[in-house]
Parts: structure tokens; sequence; C-alpha cells
């Protein structure tokens, strides 16, 4: 029989069994701390964590240094759901103060709940009072961040300035590497426009999460404050301009001619800028953009508005510099233009008329005559090589093409090549088959900023500067050079005296616009009326002033607000009186403006595709 | 020598002084981990019991007096009460059933006035005493079935209990006494088979039942052709019929019948056919072992599909899951958190630690059941590999010192439970540690002296000091021993 544990073997393989499982424990151990390094990052992930100081965004100041946004300091109500007391908090108290709603709550603390040691984010937007409130209650475990907003005194220009708000997956996408889910971001106009003039530059921190204090964070980068930005803007006159433009569709830019500076950029209808900060953002932003009348859209920059009568002055200058018009060429009109069965009609005046009566009045005849005159020159071999001479020119105007200004957005309107025409016109196309460009009609499309740009070049006998939103960023001693660059159109400079010889004439002797004459200030100025196939004509307007050493111009589009005279004069008269003279000498005028009905047809009911 | 100077000799007389000292040692350890590890500094009172190191402070020494008792105790009533403790032991395991408290699903505990009992760990001094007290039986061999049977029903009416109880973990604790079986002799041939069904057991829910099926097929005529050595020429003949027969057995089917069952079909009926033949062969030849490998066989194919019900049965969902997510079959997030974040916890220590009180995934708490089931974690980061290792090498040790004592027992009954407890300390070592650090999946099975619970210590005392009194008696018994 087998004695038992006499067997040399059943007592060896045991200690080797020991050995072998404590071999592996030991082997495995070393395995973790000394040879795989990945545990020590691991770890410190999980307590040490980067956080972003976000800089103060740069102000925005207008041009006689008033603020148009500020920085304002609001509070982020954070939970540590370990520290919350253990007997509940008072909700209802704290519903009243956040203003959120049960459930919302509910969810932010559910969500505090996940991550019971880390800050967690129950409420946005808190004012210094809402804050105080909550001090007062003293719970443990809930605390607040302070964090900047923007702030609007002026509540003005909502398209102009644009907004500030959460970047989105998309704009994550195509921006640079700077940004972070949750960042904030500049969204349209200036905001989105200087961008990275106003964001500084984030900060960035190692912080011991479970630290109370932040004596123990590791400064890695210290945050660097946004630039203040003075732009060109004169926020009273565009205040005044927004004033005048409530209740109408339509747009006002005015332009300082010497420079390129944008005084007046008012698209109408618009909203104010203040609804978009904050908690009730989103509700507006969407209020905003379901609204038919589309205040978010920047029609002085995006929109493509037939310019109307006004672009007469492109056309009578390219006559003039081609030499197929004189400022002495005389044409009768009874009644319109009539070239086999095409009729361009005509308001009464007397027949015939030379040029600057021509622009005084705004004879559709006479511009009929004169841009067939351009496009039959017999210098050219064919209407078409003619009609690319044409574009040239009015390109060089800034027609269908960006102006490059630094308004991110900006629209190109549109201006028909001959491609366009071969395509529509089987190639058999003539002057008369694009008759209606001659009186800027057909399918011409301009944005107000361009009508104000080429009042401008006017204004400057022959060239501009390409409009401009800032004046100066903190920091540094000029804009970019292509603000600084007369632009040159091709037509020279000793023709424009009889357009603007036109345009004076009919501000103040006898042509359409006499309500925009300003006792002592020489104001020159075209009207347009843009038929349109949705109903009444767009009123618009052109103007600078004075006449000579000109310091303002202007171009005012109201979109069906009947002849350029009805609508689009007073308003443009009333800016510049406001700006040239500092006063209103005719508040009836004002009142005239603004009890002005216009009646706006069912395309602004068209619902916006979901 | 006086009377009373003979009686505090005799307390320590025979003692094994480097198995006391380690014990020591290890219980203080695990003091100052279970410290690191609940230590609050903004604690207004940290003198109060409220603090789990106090409460551990005061268990140790509950446990230091019990064990004093204990060798004061003479250690033959360890023999006589045996089969009493026992019964004694599954009174109060059956007591959870009725009166029991449940803490992480297993119904495995029993409140007394604010302190938490686990039956189980006092029964396993019962059970490792009776298996002891049976195994030192005279007539008692590990080669009479009816000796196996008897031993098995005492080891199975614990683990029927504690499956009952849902604590499967400290019930698997007594598989672990195959350790001590093959230390007392038990035959290689129990021991393969008990490891091979272990082994498909947890295979069956990694591969699919054909694939097992497969594999076992080809293992079971492997190991019937070993047994052929004797004539290779059988073996190859046996394997070729084999073949062949099921190859025609399936063309039959599906070409005469039609009806479509799949190959392996064929090749198990044609196996299980053959059967009879290999049992004949071994008959004629008197191969034992080839009984066994026909019986495991059988158990095995009769496993195959009742694996996946005891794994849905016997098993609780989280239970499952951990297992699943050990064998990387499932993603649990929750077991795969604390695996990893222990992993990162003791992965961070480094070569030295970070220094006592100063482990930063311990301290801010990312590491779950940093004091109890995971105070390996407190140790790896704060004193890295270094103090891992010391701790490891302390465990060996002692468990080593063990079974040293037992190796040096001039009776059966003291051999057979020093190596009980050696064989459950290891146990708990290898699936405690194993855990930790990703190796074994998770189990609430604590680490012996060091893992946070009184009633855990308490025990674990008790049965140590047990295995030091039967062995300090042995000792005083021996001639050459010298009285300090």
């Amino acid at each position: 029989m087998k004695e038992y544990g006499y067997n040399r073997w059943r007592s060896i393989i045991p200690r080797l069994l020991v050995f072998g499982i404590f071999g592996i424990l030991i082997l495995r151990v070393a395995y973790l701390q000394l040879i795989d390094g990945r545990y020590d990052s691991l770890a410190n992930d999980n307590y040490l964590r980067y956080v972003v100081k976000y800089p103060p965004r740069g102000e925005v100041f207008d041009r006689n240094g008033e603020y148009l946004v500020q920085s304002k300091i609001c509070y982020d109500l954070m939970a540590v759901w370990r520290d919350l007391p253990k007997g509940g908090i008072d909700t209802l108290r704290l519903l009243e103060i956040t203003a959120l709603s049960p459930k919302r709550l509910e969810k932010a603390l559910a969500d505090a709940r996940m991550s019971p040691r880390q800050g967690r984010l129950i409420a946005k937007y808190l004012s210094a009072e809402e804050k105080l409130q909550l001090d007062e209650l003293n719970i443990t475990g809930l605390y607040t961040v302070p964090r900047t907003v923007r702030q609007y005194p002026r509540k003005i220009g909502g398209n102009l300035l644009g907004s500030v708000g959460e970047i989105t997956a998309d704009m994550l996408q195509r921006s640079s590497d700077y940004y972070a889910i949750g960042d904030y971001i500049g969204i349209d106009g200036i905001e989105s426009a200087y961008e990275e003039e106003l964001r500084g530059e984030k900060g960035l921190v190692l912080h011991d999460i479970y630290a109370r204090d932040e004596s123990s964070d590791e400064i890695i980068n210290h945050p660097k404050p946004g630039k203040s930005i003075v732009c060109t803007i004169d926020a009273r006159l565009q205040a005044f301009a927004e004033e005048l433009m409530r209740g109408k569709v339509g747009a006002v830019v005015a332009i300082e001619p010497t420079t390129g500076e944008i005084l007046v950029m008012a698209s109408s209808p618009t909203f104010d800028p203040d609804e978009l900060v904050g908690r009730e953002r989103g509700n507006n932003y969407m209020r905003n953009l379901n609204n038919p009348r589309q205040p978010l859209f920047n029609r002085s920059v995006k929109s493509k508005y037939p310019p109307g009568s006004t672009f007469k002055l492109v056309n009578g200058l390219i006559g003039l510099q081609e030499g197929v018009l004189k400022p002495q060429y005389r044409y009768s009109c009874h009644n319109g233009y009539d070239y086999g069965k095409i009729h361009v009609g005509c308001h009464e005046h007397s027949s015939p008329l030379n040029l600057d009566y021509a622009i005084a009045t705004s004879c559709n005849a006479y511009f009929c005559y004169v841009f067939r005159n351009i496009l039959e020159n017999k210098e050219y071999e064919s209407i078409k090589d003619a009609y690319d001479v044409w574009c040239d020119y009015v390109d060089s105007f800034g027609f269908g093409r960006k102006l490059e200004s630094d308004f991110l957005g900006e629209g190109r309107g549109y201006v028909p090549d001959r491609a366009f025409y071969d395509k529509r016109y089987h190639k058999s196309w003539n002057a008369l088959t694009t008759l209606s460009l001659s009186i800027g009609q057909g399918e011409l499309g301009c944005t107000p900023l361009q009508l104000a740009n080429l009042a401008a070049t006017i204004a400057n006998r022959g060239y501009y500067y390409i409009p401009h939103i800032v004046r100066s960023i903190e920091g540094q001693d000029s804009l970019d050079a292509r603000f600084y660059r007369k632009n040159y159109t091709k037509v020279e400079p000793q023709h424009f005296e009889t357009i603007v010889q036109g345009m004076w004439r009919g501000v103040n002797v006898d042509g359409t616009c006499q309500g925009a004459k300003l006792e002592g200030w020489d104001v020159c100025g075209k009207t347009g009326t843009a038929q349109n196939p949705r109903g009444e004509d767009h009123s618009t307007f052109v103007s600078f002033a004075p006449r000579n050493n000109p310091r303002i111009a202007i171009a005012v589009y109201v979109e069906h607000g009947g002849f350029g005279a009805s609508m689009a004069v007073p308003i443009a008269t009333l800016v510049e009186e406001m700006y040239l003279t500092d006063t209103i000498t005719r508040p009836w005028l004002v009142d005239y403006v603004k009890q002005k009905q216009i009646n706006y047809y069912n395309a602004y009911d068209r619902k916006r595709k979901k | 020598m006086t009377a009373r100077e003979r009686n505090s000799v005799r307390l320590f007389a025979g003692v094994d002084r480097v198995a006391v000292i380690l014990y020591v040692v290890l219980t203080l350890v695990g003091f100052a981990s279970i410290f690191s590890a609940s230590w609050n500094e903004t604690s207004d009172s940290p003198l109060s019991l409220s603090h789990n190191y106090m409460k551990q402070a005061m268990w140790l020494g509950i446990s230091w007096v019990a064990a004093l008792v204990i060798l004061l105790l003479d250690s033959s009533v360890w023999h006589k009460f045996s089969y009493f403790i026992y019964g004694f032991g599954i009174l109060a395991l059956l007591s959870t059933l009725a009166i029991g408290t449940t803490v992480n699903g297993a119904k495995a505990w029993i409140s007394l006035g604010g302190f938490r009992i686990q039956p189980m760990e006092f029964a396993k001094i019962a059970i490792a005493l009776a298996t002891a007290r049976m195994m030192s039986e005279y007539s008692f061999s590990l080669d009479k079935p009816k000796d196996l049977l008897r031993l098995g029903a005492l080891l199975l009416l614990p683990l029927g209990i504690a499956v009952l109880q849902n604590d499967l973990g400290s019930g698997l604790v007594l598989g672990s006494f195959l350790f001590m079986l093959y230390r007392e002799g038990l035959n290689n041939w129990l021991c393969v088979p008990v490891l091979f069904i272990a082994m498909l057991f947890i295979l069956s829910f990694v591969f699919t039942p054909v694939t097992l099926l497969v594999a076992l097929i080809v293992v079971f005529t492997l190991s019937a052709v070993m047994m052929m050595r004797e004539s290779w020429q059988l073996a190859i003949k046996y394997v070729a019929t084999l073949f062949a027969v099921s190859i025609m057995l399936h063309l039959l089917l599906n070409l005469v019948v039609e009806s479509g069952t799949s190959y392996y079909v064929s090749l198990l009926t044609t196996t299980i056919l053959s059967l009879v033949a290999v049992i004949v062969y071994a008959f004629r030849k008197s191969l034992r072992a080839l009984y066994i490998i026909v019986l495991l066989f059988f158990v095995s194919i009769m496993i195959l599909p009742t694996s996946d019900l005891m794994f849905n049965k016997v098993l609780k969902e989280h239970q499952q899951k951990r297992i699943q997510s050990f064998l990387g079959l499932v993603s649990d997030p929750r077991a795969d958190y604390n695996v990893n974040q222990s992993k990162i916890a003791i992965g961070s220590g480094g070569v030295f630690g970070k220094g006592y009180l100063q482990g930063s995934q311990i301290r801010y708490g990312f590491v779950p059941e940093r004091h109890t089931d995971f105070i390996f974690c407190t140790i790896g980061e704060e004193f890295g590999f270094v103090g891992s290792l010391a701790l490891l090498l302390l465990l060996a040790a002692f468990i080593l010192r063990l079974m040293r004592m037992g190796d040096r027992q001039q009776e059966t009954f003291g051999r057979v439970y020093c190596y009980c407890i050696a064989s459950i300390l290891l146990f708990h070592v290898l699936i405690n540690i194993g855990m930790t650090i990703g190796l074994m999946p998770v189990m609430g099975i604590p680490l012996p002296f060091i893992s946070y619970g009184g009633s855990s210590l308490f025990a674990f005392t008790i049965m140590v000091f047990i295995a030091f009194s039967l062995d300090a008696s042995t000792r005083r018994e021996l001639p050459t021993y010298r009285y300090i």
C-alpha cells in the first residue's frame, strides 16, 4: 500500500506550482509597472484636465469711439454631484433663479450624477444678480464660473455686427485647428470677418480636477485677450438709417468716398443683436430664421437688386469714354424709345434733350440710344465684341463681382456675360435684345454696396477705395494694403464731370430727385425705379454730397418702394443731412418716411424649405 | 523555572516564529493599505469607529487575541471536534439562506449588530478540519472509490450551499482542494479529467459546439491511439476505419436518404459506435487508462450541451457578464471599468510607487472596492513594483511556510489541514491579485490578511493559527526540539 507523504514528487510539484503561480503574478505586475508605459498617462487623464482659459473677446467701437459691441460678464452654474448636500437641494428656488424648466434641471442633474466628481454645467448665462442670489442659497457643490458674453449697447446693426455662438460641427470641420467643440466663434458680420483679431488666444492650464482651489494649476499658456476694433460705422447714423428703414425691406449703404470707409450699412428688416446672446439665443435665432422677411439676410451686401435707372450713370460714362456719346448729343424722346416692335417707355419731359438733362430727368430713350451706340460701335468687329468691352467697363466699376471688402459673405451681384446671351438666344442677339441693360433692368443684379460704391466712384471722379468696415485694429498700424489703393475705372476722370453735372441738376434744378436737395450742400444724385415681376417697383437712389470734396456717398434701396423719389430719396437725404449737418431740419420728412406704408406681396410669405 | 515562567514559555513553545512574523507583517501591511485607501484628511474625528481603518484596527486586535487563545488551547481539540465544527459550519451556511443579507448579489452574509459576517469564511476552517479528519482515518485511501465519494460529499455539500447563496466565488475555493489532494496522492487519472472538464467548460463559451466536438473527437482518437501503442498497425487501422465508415455513413445518409445531415453527425455516430470496440479492446488488454478516456469522452459529450444551460442557470447575469468580458466575448463596461482602473492604478505605480498616501488613483477613488477586493491596487500604486514584489514574496513565503509545516507534521490530520489552508490561501491570492492585474475574471474574493473585512481577517487568523498550533505541538514532541 502506498504511504502518503513520502513520494518526493508529490511534495515538489505543489511547490513548483506555487512558484509558477507567483512567478506569473510577479511577471504580470512587472509588465504593468515596469514595461507598459501607458498607465502613467492614463492615470493622469483620470484626474488632470487641460482646462482652456478663454480670453475676453475684443470690443468693437464705432468711428467716434462709441461702443458697438462690449463684453459683459455672465456666469455658468456648475454642480459637483458628490458635494451636493445629501438631503437634496431646494430645487424650487433654483428653478426660480435660473429660469430653467424642471425637465432641463432634472436632466442636468442626472448628467452631473454620471460623473459625480466633476463640475457639470447646470445653467448658462446667469446674470450677476442671479449669481448673487445663488450665492445666498449657499449650496455646497454648486458654484459659478465667470465667462464673457457679447453685449450691444446701441442694439443696432444685427447683420452688420454678427453674433457669437457655439461652433457647429460643420464649421469645426472647415476651420483651423484652433477651435474645439464648445468653443465660441463669430458668426456673420464683423464678428466673423475679424474673428481672428477679436477672439484673442486661448490659454491652457493643467488642472487637478479634485483640487478645490486653482493654486495647484500648472499654467501652460496665458490667454491673450482679443484686440479691440474701431469700425468705420457711424453708430448714430446707422441707428438713424435703421430707424428710417423700419417697416420697409431694403438696405442703406453709405461710404466716405475719400477713404472707402463704410459709414452706414443698414439692412432691413434687422434684429436686435442682443437677442442672439444668452439663453434665448436658440429660440430667437429660429424665430428670425423662420421670419418670411428674412431679417438674418444681410441685404446690403448679399442681395441682387436690379439697379434700375441708377445704372444709366454707368452707361453714360462708358459712352463718353468710348467716344460714342458727347455731352452735347441730343436725342429726342416721345414717351419712350421705339424700334420695330420694341418699345421702352418713358415719362413726359421736354424733347429733344442732352446728356445732363437726360440724367437729371432719367430719360429712358436717351440711354437706349447711348447703349446702342456703344454696342453698335464700328470700331469693333461685332456687337458681341463691343458687348465684351462694355462688360469690362462694368466690371471696372465693381459690378458683377465681389468688391473684396473685408466683409465676409459679400455677394457678387450679376452682370450677364456674352456666353449667357449666346446660350439664351442661341447666339443670335444684338443691342436691341439686350436693350434692358441700358436702363439697369433685365438680368442685371447688384448689391446696395456696389451701388454705394458707384456713387463713391463718381464722387471721386473715377476711382474708388475698396469699401471696408474696419478703421483700425488695436496693435496694428494699418489695415490691409488693398484698402489704401485707388481703384480706377476704365473711364477717364474728365468724363465724370458731365455725369456729376447731370446728377447735380437732377437734385438742384429740374430732375427727378429734387427732394434730395440740401441747401448749401450741392447734393448730387440719381434715382432708380426698378421694375420687377413681383409687385410695385423697387425704389432706389444713389447720391453723394457735396458736389466738390464729397464727404458721403450713399445708396438706398427700398423693395417695392415705388418711384425712386418716393421712398429712397427721402431716406437718403435725411441720412445725408444727419451726417453733414448733425441736425434734422425736416421732421415732417422723417414722419413721412416712417409712416409710409408699403404693400408687400406674397413673395415674402413663401415658406422656408425645411 | 517557575510554573508561571513555564506557562508563558509554553504559550509560544514550538511555534514557528517565521510564520508568526510573516503573519504579523502581512496584517500590518493590510492595515496600512486599508488606512491609505480609506483615509480622509478632511475628517473631523479621525479616531471615530465609523472609519474603515478604525474598524479594521479593532478587528486586528480581536484577531490577535483570538490567535493567542488558539495557541493556549490544546491542539488535539481540533481533531476531536472537527466534525462537530463542520456541522456547525454547515448550519451557519444554511442559516444565511434563511436570514442572510444580500451583498453584491450574494446572499452570503449575516448581519450581527452593525457588523456583517460571511459564514463561508469560517466554514472554510470547518471544511478543512473535517477533510483533514476524514483523510486521517486509518483506513482512508484516495484509491478507494467509496472514500472518494465520502470526501466528495463532504466537499460538495458546502459547495452546493454556496451555489444556492449565489456566492459561487467562495464555493470555487473548495476546488483548490485539488492541490491538497494531489499532495495526498490523488491518482493522476483523476486529476487530469477534473482539469480537463474544467477547461472544457471554459472553452465551451469561447468556441462553437461543433468546433469543440471535432476537437473532442480528435483528442479522444489520439488518446485512444496512444493507448494502442503496442500495435501501431492497429492504431492506423482504427483511425482509417473510423474515417472510412464515417464517410460512408455520410454518403449513405445524404445520397440515399437525402437527409441533409452534417458530416459531423456521421463522424460522431461512428466514433461513439467505435467505443464498443475500444472498450472490448481495453478489457482484453486490461488497459485501465482507456476506460477513463472513454468515460471522459462520454462526460464531455454530455457537458457540451449542458454547459450553456449551467452557465445561464447557475450564474447570475453579472457573473456571466464578468466571465464573458474576461474571455473577451462581450464588452461589459462596468466589469471592464473596474479592471481597467485597477490596472491603471497599479501600472502608474512604476518602480518605486507614488509614496504612501500619495496615490492619485486611490486618493480620488477611481478604483472601485479599493479597500476590499482591489486592495492590491493601493500597494501597487503607492509602493510601485518594489512594494508589489515584496507583498507577493511575503505571501509566497507564507504559503510555502504552511506547506513546510504540513510536510513536517507527524500526523496525517495536521498535514492535510496545513495543505488545505495553503490551497485556500493560494487560491485567494491567485484569484484576487490575478483579478486586479487582469489575469482572472472579477470575483468577490478577498486578499487574505490584506483586504478590509473583519470577519475575513478574523477567520483567516483562526485558520492559520490552528495550523501554527498543530505545528507547535508536533515540534514540541520532537526530540531535537529545544525550549526557548
